[in-house]
């Protein structure tokens, strides 16, 4: 007698009750569907900035009196790229050391003469630049300015390092009369 | 009779299937979305690569729209304020966790900016300057790779 309900116990057949499980996995999906907004693919640009140095520069480039006879003296250290912007704050040129490496709004003309001046430099005197340091103008837009960083970016030492230490400063205002 | 026949579906093979679709989501989901506020237009810079910092890095995101104003979890903060309270903060943990770490020291943690991109240079140079002051030397420059539209 015992052994005959043992085996009927044995032979029942458990049958889960499936539609609750899909019900709340169907609430989980609809959550994670309504919830669910892809970011957008974000690069980052590394730098390291050392802590603040008050800087006196004119707002172009020396003036003819006080530049240095030596054109390498301004390479020494740092390659020093002065941005200027107009008044919409576009940028309205680019200067490299002590020539001009374009005039005019960043498009892809000039920022492709501006990647011919860099490589030139660095193809020189690479070996000699610790840093490019951007001297940019107050206005300047934020969009220019990495336009600009993006293109030092894509420089590379004599040795094939790619350019990393970058640095930018504000350039000051030319005061009246000077 | 035909009536009274009683119609049981197989729900197994659904239900595997929404499960797959659950665990995809949850797998995708973004909870640090919520800290970057994506209504920020972000300059494009084609050399802009994402950098895994395998969590060992502790980051300060700062998101600042075109007027310079800072934006925490939708909420415009005080920069300096603000800045130097999570300063005040990273000092803490440090002095706690990391022997020989003294106040005023460099803090290690990268400050990730996601300016907009029609900010002028001025008022993102003072929020990175406002960094500097509180011990901040690194920095990450948010970019999109190419422009997304919107």
């Amino acid at each position: 007698m015992r052994r005959r309900l043992r085996r009927h116990r044995l032979d029942a057949e458990v049958q889960l009750n499936m539609a609750a499980m899909l019900d709340m996995a169907f609430q989980l999906l609809a959550f994670f569907i309504l919830t669910f907004r892809p970011s957008p693919f974000e690069g980052q640009l590394l730098l390291r900035l050392p802590p603040p140095v008050p800087l006196a520069r004119p707002m172009m480039p020396l003036p003819d009196d006080q530049v240095p006879t030596n054109p390498n003296a301004l390479f020494q250290k740092s390659l020093d790229i002065w941005l200027p912007a107009d008044a919409a704050g576009g940028l309205s040129g680019a200067r490299v050391g002590l020539s001009d490496a374009f005039s005019g709004p960043a498009n892809s003309v000039n920022l492709a003469k501006l990647d011919a001046v860099l490589r030139q430099v660095f193809a020189l005197q690479g070996d000699e630049v610790d840093q490019v340091m951007l001297h940019v103008a107050p206005g300047l837009l934020y969009e220019d300015l990495m336009k600009i960083i993006d293109v030092c970016m894509r420089q590379k030492l004599p040795d094939g390092r790619p350019v990393r230490t970058i640095n930018f400063t504000e350039l000051t205002q030319p005061s009246d009369g000077n | 009779m035909l009536h009274s026949a009683r119609a049981e579906p197989n729900l197994v093979p659904i239900l595997d299937m929404v499960f797959q679709l659950i665990t995809f989501f949850m797998l995708v989901v973004n909870f640090k979305g919520a800290e970057t506020d994506q209504s920020l237009e972000l300059p494009v810079l084609g050399s802009a690569r994402p950098v895994d910092t395998k969590g060992e890095e502790n980051l300060l995101v700062l998101n600042i729209d075109s007027l310079g104003r800072l934006k925490v979890y939708g909420a415009i903060k005080d920069v300096k304020n603000y800045i130097a309270s999570e300063a005040r903060n990273e000092a803490d943990k440090l002095a706690i966790r990391k022997e020989g770490f003294k106040r005023g020291d460099d803090l290690p943690a990268t400050v990730v900016i996601r300016a907009d991109k029609a900010i002028p240079f001025k008022l993102l140079n003072e929020i990175v300057r406002v960094c500097q002051e509180n011990g901040y030397r690194k920095f990450s420059l948010k970019a999109v790779s190419q422009r997304e539209e919107r």
